[in-house]
């Protein structure tokens, strides 16, 4: 009598409605999380450990040291300088103006910071780094996403504004726009190292009537990085215009129409109404790119094996080249544990934006 | 949605630019339509190459019938179609439980899994193919395709729905005395449905293009996936030497999403939407 009563409560139908998702989650998860960490504070040698299970040896925080320390650090104001200079006398001109305005919540007063830190400390700090392409493969992957998230929100907010209508029209460009997002990273790779290609990429037959010569896209340090960002805009556009056209919609029609009858007419509808009204949208789609681009490694991994160089090597691929090729898993999980404390800054971030967007 | 009429200019530069959105993906189903002998010296033949004009299909015979690509786009099928099966019974079942029924640890529990959200493929691989090393278990099927089942979105976006159920639907059902069991089987799935079409449709989308885990568990050609198989094609990418049949398999490869996209877009909208909506 007892068991029946038992197998009719809650707390067991509770559990066992969960159980069948908690055995994949806790092993396949969960564990390797926080297994993650545990061997990043080991040295230890994939190849080494399979033969001898005793091989990896505990080292605390060495990895990390090694990872992002180094001798002499000191700091100035050169590198960069002119980069710095602007960006943070940018960030300090919002921010007063927005404080001014009274129109700052913690994520903005979050994002100043850190981009003042980034900017004057993080960038001006000089050193005998003992890892130096670590510090290549982060700048490399700042860049990307520095230039991708931009570029991306920017077209597709465009685009989202004048396809949000109704109509054969629309309908069928939403479409266009949206297809090149379900295709696999490999078949993207595919596709653009063809338009790329030097002999006879699509680039090279447009210019070959008129006699110019197609650049070398995927092996001129100058243009590597930017080949890769113009083929992930392609390939990640139609998501962002998805999470516009749904902000969209949310806008009553009566602030549109109200703006245009005050005579608000293109880029200053734009700006004045659309924008403001969706911003809430905007910072959240821009997160969500940031996060989801910083780990980006089919396009380096496949268009130009990082090259030339390492000038289009990024993080993901770093750690992968690390665990797999140098066999080095507790380096490499030091590296994977960086960067998941690097995205997490972005997801807190998220959380309150989405927070006060509730509230 | 906006009635008014665009303004000319906006019309033609938003059209143009979907033509050339378009050309990319145009142009590699052009190619892998052309025969290789062409190819070899100039993929601008017909208006570029955007016509397959000498016509044929010799690229896709011979991909078809020689070489790994059908048994990786069989094993893609497989993991793919396997893991979308999973996820869908896990994510319902544990998604009816932590929205509507109240058991000790539920407050626990479930924010632990949200926070599962956070965790990327990325920063779990290396532990993951560690412990799969343990267990001898890489280069099978099931090994490709268990990790998916354990991201939690599918339980969150089940979760979701099933909160946004009246309870009126299910009191009259407790009334009669039906357990958990049946409120779930005969009152809750067919009210899921759609839902779950949804979920299975984007988890199938991430499954077949999924890239590292596949890169790193499968060492052995015979259990690639077709987008691994394709990523170590693309390797002897130079000689232009079978460059029909290299896009023929990038076709081949997107061709099931491909189909899920044209029959089924609305689904992977709606995916898409609520999977970032938190």
């Amino acid at each position: 009598m007892r068991l029946t009563s038992f197998l009719q409560s809650d707390n067991f139908s509770g559990w066992a409605f969960i159980l069948p998702y908690l055995i994949a989650f806790v092993p396949l998860l969960l564990w390797p999380f926080i297994q993650g960490f545990w061997m990043s504070l080991h040295e230890w040698n994939l190849l080494a450990v399979t033969f001898n299970p005793a091989a990896k040896e505990f080292i605390g925080l060495g990895n990390y040291v090694r990872l992002m320390g180094g001798d002499d650090i000191g700091w100035s104001l050169q590198p960069m300088w002119s980069f710095r200079l602007v960006v943070s006398a940018l960030v300090v001109a919002l921010y007063v103006r927005s404080v001014r305005r009274r129109a700052l919540g913690y994520s903005h007063h979050l994002m100043a910071g850190l981009t003042l830190f980034t900017t004057v400390i993080l960038l001006g700090l000089t050193g005998d780094w003992y890892d130096s392409r670590f510090w290549i493969v982060v700048r490399n992957t700042l860049v990307f996403v520095a230039w991708v998230v931009p570029v991306t929100t920017t077209i597709a907010l465009l685009l989202a504004i004048a396809l949000n209508r109704e109509g054969r029209w629309a309908a069928t460009l939403r479409s266009v726009f949206f297809f090149s997002q379900i295709l696999s990273v490999t078949v993207v790779t595919l596709i653009w190292q063809l338009v790329y290609g030097v002999r006879n990429g699509f680039i090279a037959n447009v210019l070959a009537p008129f006699g110019i010569d197609s650049p070398n896209w995927l092996t001129d340090d100058q243009l590597a990085m930017g080949a890769i960002v113009a083929a992930t805009v392609w390939w990640s556009v139609g998501f962002a215009l998805i999470l516009f056209l749904a902000g969209l919609q949310q806008i009553p029609g009566e602030r549109l129409e109200a703006a245009t009858l005050d005579g608000a007419e293109g880029w200053r509808k734009i700006v004045q109404i659309i924008v403001p009204s969706i911003i809430r949208t905007v910072q959240f789609v821009m997160i969500m790119q940031i996060v989801l681009h910083f780990q980006v490694f089919g396009q380096s991994q496949l268009m130009t094996q990082g090259g030339p160089g390492d000038a289009t090597n990024v993080w993901v691929r770093y750690i992968y080249q690390t665990a797999f090729r140098d066999s080095e898993v507790g380096y490499a999980s030091a590296m994977a544990t960086v960067l998941f404390a690097f995205m997490m800054i972005f997801s807190l971030i998220q959380f309150w934006v989405t927070k006060r967007q509730e509230s | 949605m906006n009635q008014r009429a665009l303004p000319r200019w906006v019309f033609i530069v938003v059209t143009a630019a979907a033509v050339l959105w378009m050309i990319p993906v145009v142009w590699m189903l052009s190619l892998s339509l052309q025969p290789n002998e062409l190819l070899s010296r100039t993929t601008a033949n017909t208006f570029l190459g955007l016509v397959p004009v000498p016509f044929t299909l010799d690229n896709f015979r011979a991909i078809l019938s020689i070489g790994d690509t059908p048994r990786w786009f069989m094993n893609s099928m497989i993991v793919a179609g396997t893991s979308t099966f999973l996820v869908l019974a896990t994510s319902t079942l544990a998604g009816y439980a932590f929205a509507r029924i109240r058991f000790t640890g539920r407050s626990i529990v479930y924010p632990l899994i949200l926070a599962g959200l956070m965790v990327p493929e990325q920063v779990v691989f290396i532990p993951l193919y560690v412990m799969f090393a343990d267990w001898d278990a890489h280069n099978s099927l099931p090994t490709l395709a268990l990790p998916r089942v354990a991201l939690p979105i599918g339980v969150f976006l089940m979760t979701q729905f099933f909160k946004d159920i009246p309870d009126s639907l299910e009191e009259a059902a407790r009334l009669e005395g039906c357990g958990h069991a049946r409120i779930f089987w005969s009152i809750m799935l067919p009210l899921a449905t759609p839902m779950m079409m949804t979920l299975a449709i984007i988890t199938f989308l991430y499954s077949w293009n999924d890239y590292l885990w596949p890169l790193v568990s499968a060492q052995r050609t015979d259990f690639f996936t077709i987008t691994v198989g394709l990523a170590k094609i693309q390797g002897n990418f130079a000689q232009s030497q079978g460059l029909g049949q290299l896009m023929a398999s990038g076709v081949l490869a997107s061709l099931p999403v491909i189909i899920l996209f044209l029959m089924f877009q609305k689904h992977i909208l709606r995916g898409i939407a609520l999977s970032t909506d938190k």
